[in-house]
């Protein structure tokens, strides 16, 4: 179940400088949790010590926020892309 | 011979390095460096070839700790940034202080919730030091309004001195393996108990590298109109010790308010010490005149320096680390404001002028002659 991790431009020094990461993942959880393994720091720019999303990334599955489906538990199926964005925020 | 002043200068929007010859006539400056980034700990590390570490504290994505090997001409991020244990449940949230450890790569960092990590290997990886970051008291200490920081890190052999803001003060004997609360006479204004064991707001601790047991502390003051229970408590904002910090007690008296956040040692001389005084509801320069206030007997007396400062109509706060004293014969002292100016009072605060007057907000300045 092959799907795409869409890396936006101020991670990419996490990953050798990827846009995009393919992985095979049968849920956001568990595409994060292999991304914890083979990619840590980007996995720790997504979520903090204790797990958690940071709270100003957003992912979105297609174009649907997870927070609208089933959070990190939405399922994913083959062809689908994990966008990471960062809220629009600051000052 | 030592022949450059460098500069680093935490702001809301990433590092900025300045450099001058030993004269101090003009600084270059080079950055944003990690742009964009909230900077809130900067440290210069003399040791050997100079390294210049900062924090990087990005609202997005995270904690990250910078290097520079070239003296701040560029800056790569480290392998990690200090975390806790996932089973720990707290999550980092902002490096407030990089200090250097005893071998050539060991950095000692205090963190917000108020932790403290070590690293051996130049900021690569971190190890939490469990004797203050599960201390009994840990999980009892308070947020300041910026948050519940370990802002200072001093150490003196076995003897490592912490400060918390809202814990306190903490020293260790050990080496850092335990941590006891050294706060006799340090006041709390927003407590019942005037005296607690633990819990004050210190807002800095300084002292001079040749005489540790003499310690200064800025601590959270203006308490002296207070009308609740307990009645006023004045002059608890500057105190000093003179056994290690066991004991403190207060070196306000002459001063036009015990508020503020930085608390600045001569380089050469353990009796002269610097503040900058705060209103303590605004936390802005005292009728918006701001001074460094100087004393060269410990702490009893003080005299104002603000020559070449604004005399009227200048409301900025200078935050806790955001003052510094670089270490020639004729020591200049330095402060950044929340209004992004840049200050150097040459002639040991003698005379001042704005090196710099439109940066970001500024978090933190360090100097450093290498």
């Amino acid at each position: 179940m092959t799907i795409k991790i869409h890396v936006p431009a101020p991670l990419r020094a996490c990953c050798e400088d990827a846009s995009e990461l393919m992985l095979s993942a049968p849920s956001v959880r568990a595409a994060l949790e292999q991304l914890e393994r083979s990619h840590p720091s980007l996995y720790r720019s997504i979520c903090d010590e204790t797990g958690t999303v940071r709270r100003h990334v957003n992912l979105f599955v297609n174009t649907s926020h997870v927070r609208d489906r089933e959070g990190l538990d939405t399922p994913l199926v083959p062809g689908d892309v994990i966008m990471i964005l960062p809220a629009i925020s600051g000052g | 011979m030592p022949d450059r002043v460098i500069l680093c200068i935490g702001t809301k929007k990433g590092l900025f390095v300045a450099e001058a010859q030993k004269t101090r006539r003009s600084f270059a400056l080079r950055g944003p460096f990690g742009s964009g980034v909230a900077v809130y700990a900067a440290l210069i590390d003399t040791r050997g070839t100079p390294r210049l570490y900062a924090s990087s504290c990005n609202a997005f994505f995270g904690m990250k700790v910078l290097r520079s090997t070239d003296l701040g001409k560029e800056f790569k991020e480290t392998k990690s940034a200090p975390a806790f244990a996932k089973e720990d449940g707290r999550a980092l949230a902002n490096i407030w202080s990089l200090e250097a450890g005893d071998r050539k790569n060991d950095l000692w960092c205090g963190v917000e919730p108020a932790s403290l990590f070590r690293s051996s290997d130049g900021g690569d990886s971190w190890e939490m030091v469990p004797g203050i970051s599960n201390h009994a008291h840990a999980r009892k200490w308070q947020p300041g309004n910026g948050g519940l920081c370990m802002h200072t890190i001093l150490r003196d052999g076995d003897r490592v001195h912490l400060g918390i803001s809202t814990g306190g003060h903490y020293l260790s004997e050990d080496g850092g393996t335990t941590f006891t609360a050294s706060n006799h006479g340090v006041g709390a204004g927003f407590a019942p108990d005037p005296y607690p064991e633990f819990g004050q707001c210190v807002h800095k601790i300084a002292r001079h590298k040749d005489a540790p047991g003499r310690l200064y502390m800025q601590n959270h003051g203006g308490w002296a109109e207070w009308d609740g229970p307990g009645g006023p408590r004045p002059d608890i904002g500057v105190l000093r010790s003179d056994d290690y910090g066991r004991t403190w007690r207060s070196i306000s008296k002459g001063l036009p308010s015990d508020f503020g956040f930085p608390i600045v040692v001569h380089p050469q001389d353990p009796e002269t010490v610097y503040v900058l005084p705060l209103e303590p509801t605004t936390r802005t320069c005292p009728g918006g005149a701001p001074a460094v206030w100087r004393s060269e007997d410990g702490g009893g007396s003080w005299r104002r320096l603000a020559r070449g400062l604004p005399k009227k109509e200048s409301f900025f706060t200078v935050q806790r680390d955001a003052m510094d004293m670089d270490e020639l014969k004729s020591p200049a002292l330095y402060f950044g404001t929340t209004t992004g100016q840049l200050w150097i009072g040459r002639d040991d605060g003698e005379e001042w002028s704005c090196l710099f007057d439109s940066l970001p907000p500024i978090h933190c300045v360090k100097v450093a002659v290498v």
